[in-house]
Protein backbone atom coordinates (compact mmCIF):
# COMPACT_ATOMS: atom_id res chain seq x y z
CA UNK A 1 0.00 0.00 0.00
CA UNK A 2 2.58 2.61 -1.20
CA UNK A 3 3.94 4.51 -3.95
CA UNK A 4 7.48 4.94 -4.45
CA UNK A 5 8.50 8.86 -5.54
CA UNK A 6 10.56 9.00 -8.35
CA UNK A 7 10.13 12.94 -9.39
CA UNK A 8 8.98 14.38 -5.78
CA UNK A 9 8.27 18.32 -7.88
CA UNK A 10 8.95 21.79 -5.52
CA UNK A 11 7.90 21.47 -2.38
CA UNK A 12 5.42 19.13 -2.48
CA UNK A 13 3.45 18.43 0.79
CA UNK A 14 1.25 15.82 2.53
CA UNK A 15 -2.11 17.79 3.74
CA UNK A 16 -5.18 17.17 5.58
CA UNK A 17 -7.64 19.78 7.61
CA UNK A 18 -5.89 22.81 9.09
CA UNK A 19 -4.51 22.54 12.84
CA UNK A 20 -7.21 23.96 14.50
CA UNK A 21 -7.37 25.14 18.75
CA UNK A 22 -4.01 25.41 19.36
CA UNK A 23 -2.37 28.91 17.38
CA UNK A 24 -2.40 30.48 20.46
CA UNK A 25 0.96 28.26 20.87
CA UNK A 26 2.19 29.78 17.55
CA UNK A 27 1.16 26.67 15.59
CA UNK A 28 0.52 28.11 12.39
CA UNK A 29 -2.76 26.34 10.72
CA UNK A 30 -1.28 24.42 7.77
CA UNK A 31 -3.49 22.42 5.80
CA UNK A 32 -3.82 22.81 1.91
CA UNK A 33 -3.78 26.37 -0.06
CA UNK A 34 -6.47 25.18 -2.26
CA UNK A 35 -9.13 23.55 0.15
CA UNK A 36 -11.82 23.63 -2.91
CA UNK A 37 -9.44 21.65 -5.07
CA UNK A 38 -8.23 19.17 -2.21
CA UNK A 39 -11.91 18.57 -1.77
CA UNK A 40 -12.53 17.75 -5.40
CA UNK A 41 -9.89 15.34 -5.62
CA UNK A 42 -10.64 13.60 -2.23
CA UNK A 43 -13.98 13.02 -3.82
CA UNK A 44 -13.11 10.99 -6.99
CA UNK A 45 -11.99 8.25 -4.33
CA UNK A 46 -14.53 7.95 -2.00
CA UNK A 47 -12.60 10.15 0.62
CA UNK A 48 -13.96 12.83 2.96
CA UNK A 49 -12.87 16.50 2.04
CA UNK A 50 -10.14 16.69 3.58
CA UNK A 51 -8.51 13.54 4.26
CA UNK A 52 -4.75 13.32 3.92
CA UNK A 53 -3.80 14.49 0.11
CA UNK A 54 -0.96 15.53 -1.53
CA UNK A 55 -0.26 19.14 -2.72
CA UNK A 56 1.97 19.33 -5.63
CA UNK A 57 2.95 22.95 -6.36
CA UNK A 58 4.09 23.66 -9.84
CA UNK A 59 3.48 19.62 -10.74
CA UNK A 60 6.31 17.93 -11.67
CA UNK A 61 5.62 14.71 -9.87
CA UNK A 62 5.98 10.83 -10.68
CA UNK A 63 4.93 8.06 -8.04
CA UNK A 64 5.41 4.74 -8.65
CA UNK A 65 2.45 2.67 -7.27
CA UNK A 66 4.43 -0.65 -5.65
CA UNK A 67 0.07 -2.20 -5.34
CA UNK A 68 -2.92 -1.14 -7.29
CA UNK A 69 -4.47 2.21 -6.38
CA UNK A 70 -7.21 4.04 -7.17
CA UNK A 71 -6.19 7.94 -7.29
CA UNK A 72 -7.83 11.10 -7.99
CA UNK A 73 -6.52 14.71 -9.18
CA UNK A 74 -7.78 18.33 -9.35
CA UNK A 75 -6.66 21.73 -8.87
CA UNK A 76 -4.26 23.12 -11.71
CA UNK A 77 -4.56 21.99 -15.25
CA UNK A 78 -1.74 19.43 -15.81
CA UNK A 79 -0.62 16.80 -18.31
CA UNK A 80 -1.40 13.43 -16.49
CA UNK A 81 -0.04 10.08 -17.71
CA UNK A 82 0.40 6.54 -16.66
CA UNK A 83 2.79 4.46 -17.97
CA UNK A 84 3.12 7.27 -20.98
CA UNK A 85 -0.63 6.60 -21.17
CA UNK A 86 -2.64 9.98 -21.48
CA UNK A 87 -5.30 9.92 -18.29
CA UNK A 88 -7.85 12.59 -17.12
CA UNK A 89 -8.04 15.04 -14.22
CA UNK A 90 -10.89 14.72 -12.39
CA UNK A 91 -11.75 11.55 -13.10
CA UNK A 92 -11.17 8.70 -10.86
CA UNK A 93 -7.91 6.51 -11.83
CA UNK A 94 -6.85 2.99 -11.25
CA UNK A 95 -3.07 2.55 -11.24
CA UNK A 96 -1.86 -0.93 -11.11
CA UNK A 97 1.58 -1.91 -9.32
CA UNK A 98 4.28 -1.27 -11.16
CA UNK A 99 3.10 1.65 -12.94
CA UNK A 100 4.18 4.84 -12.87
CA UNK A 101 1.79 8.07 -12.49
CA UNK A 102 3.33 11.67 -14.10
CA UNK A 103 1.79 14.92 -13.61
CA UNK A 104 3.45 17.29 -16.19
CA UNK A 105 3.38 21.64 -15.12
CA UNK A 106 0.38 23.39 -15.25
CA UNK A 107 0.51 26.43 -17.29
CA UNK A 108 -3.04 28.08 -15.35
CA UNK A 109 -2.94 27.87 -11.59
CA UNK A 110 -0.25 26.58 -9.32
CA UNK A 111 -1.56 23.62 -7.05
CA UNK A 112 -2.47 20.05 -8.26
CA UNK A 113 -3.45 17.89 -5.28
CA UNK A 114 -3.10 13.94 -5.60
CA UNK A 115 -6.08 11.71 -3.43
CA UNK A 116 -5.97 8.11 -3.14
CA UNK A 117 -8.50 6.22 -2.09
CA UNK A 118 -8.43 5.63 1.92
CA UNK A 119 -5.58 8.75 2.15
CA UNK A 120 -2.17 9.01 2.23
CA UNK A 121 -0.30 8.06 5.86
CA UNK A 122 1.70 10.75 7.96
CA UNK A 123 3.34 11.71 11.15
CA UNK A 124 0.42 13.45 13.63
CA UNK A 125 1.26 16.62 15.48
CA UNK A 126 -1.12 17.87 17.48
CA UNK A 127 -3.70 15.14 16.49
CA UNK A 128 -3.10 16.18 12.87
CA UNK A 129 -1.09 14.92 9.96
CA UNK A 130 -1.02 18.45 7.89
CA UNK A 131 2.94 19.28 6.91
CA UNK A 132 4.10 22.42 8.63
CA UNK A 133 7.44 23.00 6.62
CA UNK A 134 8.50 26.30 8.80
CA UNK A 135 8.22 24.20 12.40
CA UNK A 136 9.34 20.51 10.36
CA UNK A 137 6.31 18.29 11.75
CA UNK A 138 3.14 16.66 10.29
CA UNK A 139 3.45 14.51 6.78
CA UNK A 140 6.79 12.88 5.83
CA UNK A 141 9.03 14.08 8.56
CA UNK A 142 8.10 17.57 8.43
CA UNK A 143 9.58 18.31 5.59
CA UNK A 144 8.56 18.24 1.33
CA UNK A 145 8.85 15.22 -0.65
CA UNK A 146 12.29 14.11 -1.66
CA UNK A 147 13.42 11.55 -4.60
CA UNK A 148 13.35 8.04 -3.11
CA UNK A 149 10.69 8.78 -0.73
CA UNK A 150 8.35 6.12 -0.22
CA UNK A 151 4.58 7.10 0.60
CA UNK A 152 2.26 4.66 2.39
CA UNK A 153 -1.56 4.78 2.13
CA UNK A 154 -3.85 4.24 4.67
CA UNK A 155 -6.38 1.47 4.77
CA UNK A 156 -10.09 0.86 4.28
CA UNK A 157 -10.41 2.60 1.30
CA UNK A 158 -13.45 1.98 0.03
CA UNK A 159 -14.37 4.03 -2.90
CA UNK A 160 -13.12 3.79 -6.29
CA UNK A 161 -15.12 0.72 -7.44
CA UNK A 162 -17.08 2.85 -10.03
CA UNK A 163 -15.42 5.98 -12.02
CA UNK A 164 -16.48 9.32 -10.94
CA UNK A 165 -16.18 12.40 -12.71
CA UNK A 166 -16.10 16.21 -11.07
CA UNK A 167 -19.44 17.80 -12.58
CA UNK A 168 -17.87 20.07 -15.13
CA UNK A 169 -19.72 23.29 -13.41
CA UNK A 170 -17.83 22.23 -10.39
CA UNK A 171 -14.37 22.71 -11.65
CA UNK A 172 -12.36 25.74 -11.32
CA UNK A 173 -11.25 27.78 -14.28
CA UNK A 174 -8.25 29.26 -13.60
CA UNK A 175 -6.13 31.99 -15.50
CA UNK A 176 -3.06 34.42 -15.11
CA UNK A 177 -5.78 37.06 -13.38
CA UNK A 178 -7.51 36.84 -10.24
CA UNK A 179 -10.03 38.72 -8.89
CA UNK A 180 -10.32 38.00 -5.02
CA UNK A 181 -13.49 39.44 -2.56
CA UNK A 182 -12.19 40.30 0.53
CA UNK A 183 -13.36 42.53 3.51
CA UNK A 184 -11.13 45.70 5.14
CA UNK A 185 -8.64 45.01 7.50
CA UNK A 186 -8.01 46.67 11.40
CA UNK A 187 -5.44 49.04 9.12
CA UNK A 188 -7.49 49.50 5.80
CA UNK A 189 -7.07 53.10 6.41
CA UNK A 190 -3.31 52.78 6.03
CA UNK A 191 -4.58 52.48 2.15
CA UNK A 192 -6.91 55.06 1.19
CA UNK A 193 -8.34 55.21 -2.42
CA UNK A 194 -7.28 51.38 -2.78
CA UNK A 195 -10.19 50.45 -4.78
CA UNK A 196 -9.65 52.61 -7.85
CA UNK A 197 -5.69 51.89 -8.03
CA UNK A 198 -5.75 48.33 -8.56
CA UNK A 199 -2.18 47.17 -10.49
CA UNK A 200 -1.21 43.92 -8.57
CA UNK A 201 0.59 41.30 -9.40
CA UNK A 202 2.49 38.51 -7.60
CA UNK A 203 5.84 38.16 -7.43
CA UNK A 204 8.67 35.29 -7.21
CA UNK A 205 8.43 35.05 -3.67
CA UNK A 206 5.60 32.66 -3.04
CA UNK A 207 5.63 30.11 -0.72
CA UNK A 208 3.30 28.29 1.53
CA UNK A 209 3.99 30.96 4.34
CA UNK A 210 2.68 34.05 1.85
CA UNK A 211 2.41 35.73 -1.72
CA UNK A 212 4.29 39.24 -2.13
CA UNK A 213 1.71 41.35 -3.97
CA UNK A 214 3.44 44.31 -5.72
CA UNK A 215 1.77 47.67 -7.02
CA UNK A 216 0.91 51.15 -5.69
CA UNK A 217 0.69 50.38 -2.11
CA UNK A 218 0.99 53.19 -0.24
CA UNK A 219 5.09 53.87 1.52
CA UNK A 220 4.88 52.92 5.02
CA UNK A 221 6.28 55.47 7.21
CA UNK A 222 9.69 54.55 9.17
CA UNK A 223 9.23 50.54 9.57
CA UNK A 224 5.68 50.78 9.96
CA UNK A 225 5.84 48.39 12.78
CA UNK A 226 2.68 48.04 14.87
CA UNK A 227 2.07 45.71 18.43
CA UNK A 228 2.23 42.55 17.46
CA UNK A 229 -1.38 41.26 16.77
CA UNK A 230 -3.08 38.26 16.15
CA UNK A 231 -3.24 37.18 12.08
CA UNK A 232 -4.59 34.76 10.27
CA UNK A 233 -4.64 32.71 6.73
CA UNK A 234 -6.14 35.53 4.26
CA UNK A 235 -4.51 38.45 5.68
CA UNK A 236 -3.11 41.09 3.65
CA UNK A 237 -0.24 42.92 5.54
CA UNK A 238 2.07 45.93 4.34
CA UNK A 239 5.43 45.63 4.32
CA UNK A 240 8.14 48.39 4.69
CA UNK A 241 9.34 47.29 1.40
CA UNK A 242 6.61 48.39 -0.45
CA UNK A 243 4.99 45.75 -1.05
CA UNK A 244 1.96 43.45 0.25
CA UNK A 245 2.05 40.11 1.44
CA UNK A 246 -0.88 37.76 1.59
CA UNK A 247 -0.34 35.07 4.49
CA UNK A 248 -0.97 31.38 3.31
CA UNK A 249 -2.05 28.44 5.48
CA UNK A 250 1.82 27.84 7.16
CA UNK A 251 1.94 31.90 7.95
CA UNK A 252 3.26 33.02 11.40
CA UNK A 253 0.38 33.40 14.08
CA UNK A 254 1.15 36.61 15.16
CA UNK A 255 2.08 39.90 12.74
CA UNK A 256 3.49 43.44 13.28
CA UNK A 257 2.87 44.68 9.89
CA UNK A 258 -0.49 46.56 9.33
CA UNK A 259 -3.41 44.20 8.30
CA UNK A 260 -5.37 46.20 5.54
CA UNK A 261 -7.49 43.68 4.26
CA UNK A 262 -8.12 40.36 4.91
CA UNK A 263 -9.29 37.77 1.41
CA UNK A 264 -12.98 36.54 2.78
CA UNK A 265 -13.37 32.62 3.53
CA UNK A 266 -15.20 32.22 0.37
CA UNK A 267 -12.23 33.21 -2.07
CA UNK A 268 -9.25 32.15 0.26
CA UNK A 269 -9.16 28.89 -1.73
CA UNK A 270 -7.91 30.93 -4.77
CA UNK A 271 -4.52 32.50 -3.23
CA UNK A 272 -3.61 28.91 -3.74
CA UNK A 273 -3.94 28.73 -7.07
CA UNK A 274 -1.80 32.02 -7.89
CA UNK A 275 1.61 32.01 -9.33
CA UNK A 276 4.22 34.13 -9.37
CA UNK A 277 3.16 37.14 -12.13
CA UNK A 278 -0.27 36.74 -12.37
CA UNK A 279 -2.76 39.93 -11.42
CA UNK A 280 -4.72 39.93 -8.64
CA UNK A 281 -7.47 42.14 -8.60
CA UNK A 282 -9.30 42.23 -4.82
CA UNK A 283 -13.36 43.71 -4.89
CA UNK A 284 -14.53 45.12 -2.39
CA UNK A 285 -16.99 43.39 0.71
CA UNK A 286 -18.66 43.83 3.62
CA UNK A 287 -17.97 41.13 6.36
CA UNK A 288 -21.98 40.37 6.28
CA UNK A 289 -21.71 40.35 2.22
CA UNK A 290 -18.33 37.76 2.80
CA UNK A 291 -20.34 35.54 4.90
CA UNK A 292 -23.51 35.77 2.32
CA UNK A 293 -20.91 35.05 -0.54
CA UNK A 294 -19.74 32.40 1.20
CA UNK A 295 -22.95 30.51 2.19
CA UNK A 296 -23.72 30.54 -1.96
CA UNK A 297 -20.24 28.60 -2.38
CA UNK A 298 -20.63 26.39 -0.09
CA UNK A 299 -24.15 25.68 -1.31
CA UNK A 300 -23.32 25.29 -4.77
CA UNK A 301 -21.03 22.61 -3.65
CA UNK A 302 -23.29 21.00 -1.28
CA UNK A 303 -24.45 17.85 -3.15
CA UNK A 304 -20.96 17.08 -4.45
CA UNK A 305 -19.34 17.87 -1.83
CA UNK A 306 -21.30 17.98 1.14
CA UNK A 307 -18.63 17.89 4.13
CA UNK A 308 -16.89 20.79 2.38
CA UNK A 309 -15.26 23.36 5.03
CA UNK A 310 -13.72 26.23 2.94
CA UNK B 1 -18.67 44.50 32.88
CA UNK B 2 -15.27 44.83 31.67
CA UNK B 3 -14.53 47.95 29.13
CA UNK B 4 -14.08 46.34 25.90
CA UNK B 5 -13.55 47.20 22.25
CA UNK B 6 -15.06 44.80 20.03
CA UNK B 7 -14.15 45.33 16.17
CA UNK B 8 -14.07 42.55 12.95
CA UNK B 9 -10.76 41.29 11.69
CA UNK B 10 -12.08 40.70 8.20
CA UNK B 11 -14.81 38.13 8.05
CA UNK B 12 -13.85 35.53 10.40
CA UNK B 13 -12.35 37.04 13.29
CA UNK B 14 -13.31 39.07 16.45
CA UNK B 15 -10.80 41.40 17.69
CA UNK B 16 -11.15 42.09 21.38
CA UNK B 17 -9.62 44.92 22.87
CA UNK B 18 -10.07 45.23 27.01
CA UNK B 19 -9.00 48.19 28.42
CA UNK B 20 -6.74 47.20 31.09
CA UNK B 21 -4.44 44.98 28.42
CA UNK B 22 -3.27 42.50 31.13
CA UNK B 23 -7.05 41.19 30.78
CA UNK B 24 -5.91 39.70 27.50
CA UNK B 25 -4.54 36.10 28.81
CA UNK B 26 -7.71 35.52 31.03
CA UNK B 27 -10.20 36.83 28.13
CA UNK B 28 -8.36 34.49 26.04
CA UNK B 29 -8.00 31.17 28.57
CA UNK B 30 -11.95 31.62 29.46
CA UNK B 31 -12.81 31.89 25.70
CA UNK B 32 -10.83 29.08 24.65
CA UNK B 33 -12.65 26.81 27.48
CA UNK B 34 -16.03 28.21 25.72
CA UNK B 35 -15.25 26.05 22.81
CA UNK B 36 -17.18 27.80 21.06
CA UNK B 37 -14.75 29.32 18.56
CA UNK B 38 -12.00 28.22 16.45
CA UNK B 39 -9.22 29.79 17.45
CA UNK B 40 -8.32 31.96 20.19
CA UNK B 41 -5.42 33.87 19.79
CA UNK B 42 -3.62 36.73 22.15
CA UNK B 43 -1.61 39.59 20.66
CA UNK B 44 0.17 42.41 22.07
CA UNK B 45 -3.08 44.68 22.61
CA UNK B 46 -6.04 42.25 21.50
CA UNK B 47 -7.14 38.88 21.40
CA UNK B 48 -8.69 37.25 18.24
CA UNK B 49 -11.42 34.86 18.36
CA UNK B 50 -11.79 32.87 15.01
CA UNK B 51 -15.40 31.88 13.87
CA UNK B 52 -16.84 30.13 10.86
CA UNK B 53 -18.94 32.68 9.11
CA UNK B 54 -20.84 29.55 7.31
CA UNK B 55 -21.97 29.00 10.92
CA UNK B 56 -22.38 31.83 12.36
CA UNK B 57 -23.00 35.54 10.99
CA UNK B 58 -20.38 38.28 11.58
CA UNK B 59 -22.83 40.60 12.94
CA UNK B 60 -24.16 37.76 15.33
CA UNK B 61 -20.56 36.72 16.43
CA UNK B 62 -19.63 40.30 17.63
CA UNK B 63 -23.35 39.97 19.71
CA UNK B 64 -22.14 37.08 20.94
CA UNK B 65 -19.11 37.88 22.36
CA UNK B 66 -21.13 40.97 23.31
CA UNK B 67 -23.28 38.95 25.48
CA UNK B 68 -20.38 36.62 26.69
CA UNK B 69 -18.28 39.70 28.02
CA UNK B 70 -21.30 40.89 30.13
CA UNK B 71 -21.04 37.57 32.01
CA UNK B 72 -17.56 37.11 32.33
CA UNK B 73 -15.76 37.25 35.28
CA UNK B 74 -11.66 36.73 36.02
CA UNK B 75 -10.82 33.70 37.47
CA UNK B 76 -8.42 34.03 40.85
CA UNK B 77 -6.68 31.30 39.17
CA UNK B 78 -5.88 32.06 35.44
CA UNK B 79 -1.97 31.76 35.50
CA UNK B 80 0.53 28.98 35.60
CA UNK B 81 2.83 28.81 38.10
CA UNK B 82 6.13 30.62 37.47
CA UNK B 83 8.95 28.45 35.20
CA UNK B 84 12.19 28.62 36.58
CA UNK B 85 14.92 29.15 32.61
CA UNK B 86 18.59 28.91 32.37
CA UNK B 87 20.60 31.30 30.05
CA UNK B 88 23.87 30.29 29.28
CA UNK B 89 25.40 33.69 28.29
CA UNK B 90 29.11 32.14 27.07
CA UNK B 91 30.39 34.02 24.39
CA UNK B 92 29.86 32.07 21.49
CA UNK B 93 25.84 31.86 22.57
CA UNK B 94 25.32 35.82 23.24
CA UNK B 95 27.19 37.39 20.19
CA UNK B 96 25.18 40.84 21.02
CA UNK B 97 25.67 41.05 24.43
CA UNK B 98 28.79 42.96 24.73
CA UNK B 99 27.68 45.75 22.08
CA UNK B 100 23.96 46.15 24.24
CA UNK B 101 25.91 46.49 27.49
CA UNK B 102 28.53 49.15 26.16
CA UNK B 103 25.26 50.76 24.48
CA UNK B 104 24.35 50.87 27.47
CA UNK B 105 26.91 52.12 28.96
CA UNK B 106 27.59 49.11 31.88
CA UNK B 107 29.23 45.89 31.63
CA UNK B 108 28.18 42.53 30.72
CA UNK B 109 27.42 41.28 34.05
CA UNK B 110 25.21 44.53 34.86
CA UNK B 111 23.24 44.44 31.79
CA UNK B 112 22.24 40.30 32.80
CA UNK B 113 21.93 41.19 36.61
CA UNK B 114 19.10 43.74 35.59
CA UNK B 115 17.46 41.55 32.55
CA UNK B 116 17.75 38.58 35.23
CA UNK B 117 16.24 40.98 38.30
CA UNK B 118 13.63 42.24 35.79
CA UNK B 119 10.37 40.88 36.78
CA UNK B 120 9.80 39.05 33.82
CA UNK B 121 6.62 37.96 32.07
CA UNK B 122 5.55 35.74 29.18
CA UNK B 123 3.11 37.85 26.87
CA UNK B 124 2.29 36.24 24.34
CA UNK B 125 3.56 33.10 22.06
CA UNK B 126 3.38 33.38 18.60
CA UNK B 127 5.03 34.14 15.13
CA UNK B 128 6.13 30.70 14.92
CA UNK B 129 6.47 27.56 17.25
CA UNK B 130 8.24 28.29 20.80
CA UNK B 131 8.75 31.53 20.16
CA UNK B 132 7.39 33.55 23.38
CA UNK B 133 7.62 37.48 23.55
CA UNK B 134 8.41 38.35 27.35
CA UNK B 135 7.57 41.57 28.72
CA UNK B 136 8.60 43.54 31.97
CA UNK B 137 12.33 44.03 31.28
CA UNK B 138 14.02 46.60 33.44
CA UNK B 139 13.48 50.23 30.93
CA UNK B 140 16.37 51.18 31.78
CA UNK B 141 18.03 48.83 29.03
CA UNK B 142 17.56 50.06 25.74
CA UNK B 143 18.38 48.25 22.31
CA UNK B 144 16.80 47.82 18.72
CA UNK B 145 16.33 45.40 16.19
CA UNK B 146 19.62 44.58 14.24
CA UNK B 147 19.96 46.49 11.21
CA UNK B 148 20.02 42.87 8.90
CA UNK B 149 18.32 40.31 10.66
CA UNK B 150 20.29 36.92 10.76
CA UNK B 151 19.91 34.51 8.56
CA UNK B 152 19.77 31.77 11.27
CA UNK B 153 19.40 31.87 15.36
CA UNK B 154 20.09 29.07 17.52
CA UNK B 155 16.84 27.17 19.06
CA UNK B 156 16.85 28.57 22.23
CA UNK B 157 18.24 31.73 21.68
CA UNK B 158 17.23 34.82 23.72
CA UNK B 159 17.07 38.49 22.08
CA UNK B 160 16.36 41.63 23.58
CA UNK B 161 14.73 44.81 22.02
CA UNK B 162 13.69 47.80 24.74
CA UNK B 163 11.17 46.18 27.54
CA UNK B 164 11.54 42.73 25.63
CA UNK B 165 12.73 39.56 25.23
CA UNK B 166 12.09 37.32 22.46
CA UNK B 167 13.01 33.56 23.39
CA UNK B 168 13.26 31.53 20.05
CA UNK B 169 11.44 28.01 20.12
CA UNK B 170 13.00 27.07 16.63
CA UNK B 171 16.25 27.86 14.73
CA UNK B 172 15.49 30.00 11.64
CA UNK B 173 16.08 33.84 10.76
CA UNK B 174 15.84 36.23 13.37
CA UNK B 175 16.21 40.11 14.20
CA UNK B 176 16.73 40.72 17.78
CA UNK B 177 20.24 40.86 19.00
CA UNK B 178 20.82 37.74 21.25
CA UNK B 179 22.10 38.69 24.53
CA UNK B 180 22.36 34.21 25.51
CA UNK B 181 20.96 30.95 25.06
CA UNK B 182 18.43 29.09 26.81
CA UNK B 183 19.80 25.93 28.27
CA UNK B 184 15.65 24.26 27.55
CA UNK B 185 14.33 23.26 25.24
CA UNK B 186 11.45 25.79 24.90
CA UNK B 187 9.52 23.82 21.70
CA UNK B 188 9.98 19.84 20.92
CA UNK B 189 7.25 18.30 18.83
CA UNK B 190 8.45 14.85 20.29
CA UNK B 191 7.73 15.43 23.58
CA UNK B 192 4.52 14.66 25.44
CA UNK B 193 4.12 18.47 26.44
CA UNK B 194 5.71 20.15 23.25
CA UNK B 195 5.43 23.42 25.11
CA UNK B 196 7.33 24.27 27.92
CA UNK B 197 5.91 27.86 28.41
CA UNK B 198 2.40 29.31 28.91
CA UNK B 199 1.05 32.60 27.60
CA UNK B 200 0.81 34.76 31.34
CA UNK B 201 3.26 32.74 32.93
CA UNK B 202 6.18 34.35 35.04
CA UNK B 203 10.11 33.27 34.25
CA UNK B 204 12.87 33.16 36.66
CA UNK B 205 16.04 34.08 35.02
CA UNK B 206 19.22 32.09 36.24
CA UNK B 207 22.57 32.82 34.42
CA UNK B 208 25.12 29.97 33.59
CA UNK B 209 28.66 30.12 31.96
CA UNK B 210 29.36 33.59 32.40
Amino acid sequence: MSFAVLQAGIQSTLQEAPRRGVRYMGIPASGPADTLSMALANRLVGNAAAECALEVPYGMLSLKAMTDHIVGIAGATAAINVDGQPGLMHRTLKIKAGQTLNIGAPEYGLRVYVAVSGGFAADTFLGNKSTCLPAGFGGLKGRALRKGDMLNTQNGGGGGSTILETPMKMRQVLSHSFALRCVPGPDESRIPDWEHKQDFKATRRADRIGIEIAGSWPKLKGAGLKASAPVFPGAIQLTPSGTAFALLPDAQTTGGYPHVLQVALADRHLLGQIRPGDNIRFLKRSAEDAAYDLRLKQTFFEDWLPDLRL
Amino acid sequence: MIECRLFLLGDDAVGIQPADRQLRHALALSLRETCEWVDVVPGKEFTAAQFNPFDIRPSEAIRKMEAWLSTFQEKADSSYAPVDLHLDVSNDRAPDLGALAAENNLSEEEFLEKVAQSELIIDILGFMPGFAYVEGVDEVLTGERLAVPRQRVEAGSVGFVSGQLGLYGLSGPGGWPIIGRLTETLFDPARDDPFLLREGQLIRLKLVGA
